[in-house]
């Protein structure tokens, strides 16, 4: 299988320029994982922030029902599903390539959200209620409760855990060439499909890896520079 | 001022309030004194409707607290109120903790809130930490600038809920300092306290309650020493030694 393994390795990488495809299908493998957290981090704040308000009106119960049927359906189905869901059924069938590469980024967000919307809601639900009856006490309303004092604090318990979210996010993203948008996955076995050798695989696997560690890296750094305001001075 | 009329709240099986009928005049010191479980702190949560009663009305300054369509956030805005737990904003300073509720509710320029702020800071002689945030404070510190953070509402009443309780025992002198002045002043207040030195020495009137009702109320030199109801007699037995 690895005979002239240096062969192997300029056949697969440098010749025909094929390091290019893996470039670009990283290059589309972080715009996947950005894009998805943020549309994630954003559904899934407002979800959670729905779920949280419905709680104390009702008025707002067919809201939190819709929310309950979204982290039902999205939680309850495999994300490969509901991409190939999004890229065949929902938009045009005949989109492909980099037109798929948006509607992967949205249906990846969606199912993010849902994700997402739990640690936002247990974020909030980690400040202890006595910041909310303080708030209340000076006569502010529930609104500028909410925004003054409990989710400033909140953003604290959620952050790691979206960042690591987002690194989850980073090896779910390999679904999306299913519905054949060209991302690091979709490179690999793309020149696989050519040259028939290991490589390409490892290859994508190590690249996958190496950018978890980094993340990975970036999210300590995160958790260390949010718990040093924890201590005193 | 406030006026409670037959106010009952229960927590499903559990009635922590039965029935209290209450008066506080403008001015008055009252001082709530009695067992945990009692209802003493439910009382004065369901004042300014931090807790809502299951029935009765509670009335502040002519409006009804409690019945629909009250803007309980404008009569709160005239309620000032200390917790056992301090509560402040641990993410914002001092000052900001202080001028944060007026500035927000647009009674007070940012430039007139700063000045109030550290106004108050230094009757309570702490000008110097108006930067630093509430972690870098003692528990007796801390209380002290949720009692100001309270008054820069420029509040008709004060409820304090147990305001002393989760302090060391060296910081309760400062606070309570603080709220004997505060009573000197003429502000009306409304306090839960296990501190009966306190009660006997500021309270215009004491009011002891048990199993959710006030069986017992009288100025605090009667109410010490000739306490009729057999109930405060012996709660009194055990906390005055």
């Amino acid at each position: 299988m690895f005979e002239n393994f240096g062969q192997q390795l300029y056949d697969n990488i440098i010749l025909l320029d094929r390091y290019l495809i893996y470039l670009d299908g990283l290059k589309n493998t972080l715009l996947l994982t950005f894009g998805a957290a943020i549309i994630g981090t954003i559904i899934g704040t407002l979800v959670a922030i729905c779920k949280i308000y419905a709680k104390q009106k009702k008025v707002l119960k067919p809201l939190d029902i819709l929310c309950d049927i979204y982290l039902t359906v999205i939680r309850g189905t495999p994300a490969m599903v509901q991409v190939l869901i999004f890229g065949y059924i929902i938009f045009k069938p005949n989109m492909s390539g980099n037109g798929m590469l948006p509607v992967a980024i949205f249906a990846l967000g969606i199912n993010s959200g849902a994700y997402v919307a739990e640690i936002v809601r247990s974020g909030i639900q980690a400040v202890d209620i006595g910041q909310s009856e303080a708030g209340r006490s000076l006569g502010l309303t529930n609104n500028k409760t909410m925004q003054l004092i409990i989710l400033p604090q909140a953003v604290k318990n959620i952050l790691p855990a979206i960042a690591n979210e987002a690194i989850v996010l980073l090896k779910e993203t390999a679904i999306v060439s299913i519905i054949a948008v060209a991302d690091l996955t979709y490179s690999g076995i793309l020149v696989r499909s050519r040259t028939f050798s290991p490589v390409p695989l490892l290859l994508i696997a190590a690249i996958y890896l190496i950018v978890v560690l980094i993340m990975t890296m970036g999210l300590r750094a995160l958790e260390r520079r949010l718990s040093r305001s924890d201590k005193r001075n | 001022m406030i006026n409670v009329i037959d106010l009952k709240k229960h927590f499903g099986q559990i009635k922590a309030l039965n029935g209290v009928n209450q008066t506080i005049e403008k001015g008055e010191k009252v001082v709530i004194i009695g067992p945990s479980g009692c209802g003493k702190s439910t009382f004065l949560r369901c004042l300014n409707m931090l807790d809502t009663p299951t029935s009765g009305e509670v009335w502040f300054d002519g409006e009804q607290v409690n019945a629909k369509g009250c803007n309980v956030d404008r009569l709160r805005q005239k309620m000032g109120m200390v917790f056992q737990q301090f509560n402040l904003f641990p993410h914002k300073t001092i000052r900001e903790n202080i001028t944060l509720a007026p500035v927000q509710l647009k009674l007070m320029s940012e430039a007139q809130a700063n000045e109030n702020a550290m106004r108050l800071l230094e009757r309570i002689n702490l000008p110097e930490k108006a930067d630093v945030y509430p972690r870098q404070l003692s528990g007796g510190q801390q209380q002290r600038v949720a009692i100001v953070r309270a008054l820069a509402m420029n509040p008709e009443v004060m409820l304090f809920d147990e305001p002393t309780s989760a302090l060391d025992p060296e910081m309760v002198g400062e606070v309570l300092e603080v709220m004997r002045e505060l009573a000197h002043e003429g502000m009306t207040m409304v306090v839960v306290t296990h501190e009966m030195g306190f009660a006997r020495e500021v309270a215009t009137r004491c009011l002891f309650m048990d199993e959710g009702l006030v069986i017992e109320e009288n100025a605090p030199s009667e109410f010490f020493q000739s306490p009729k109801h057999p109930r405060l007699q012996e709660f009194l037995s055990k906390v005055l030694h």
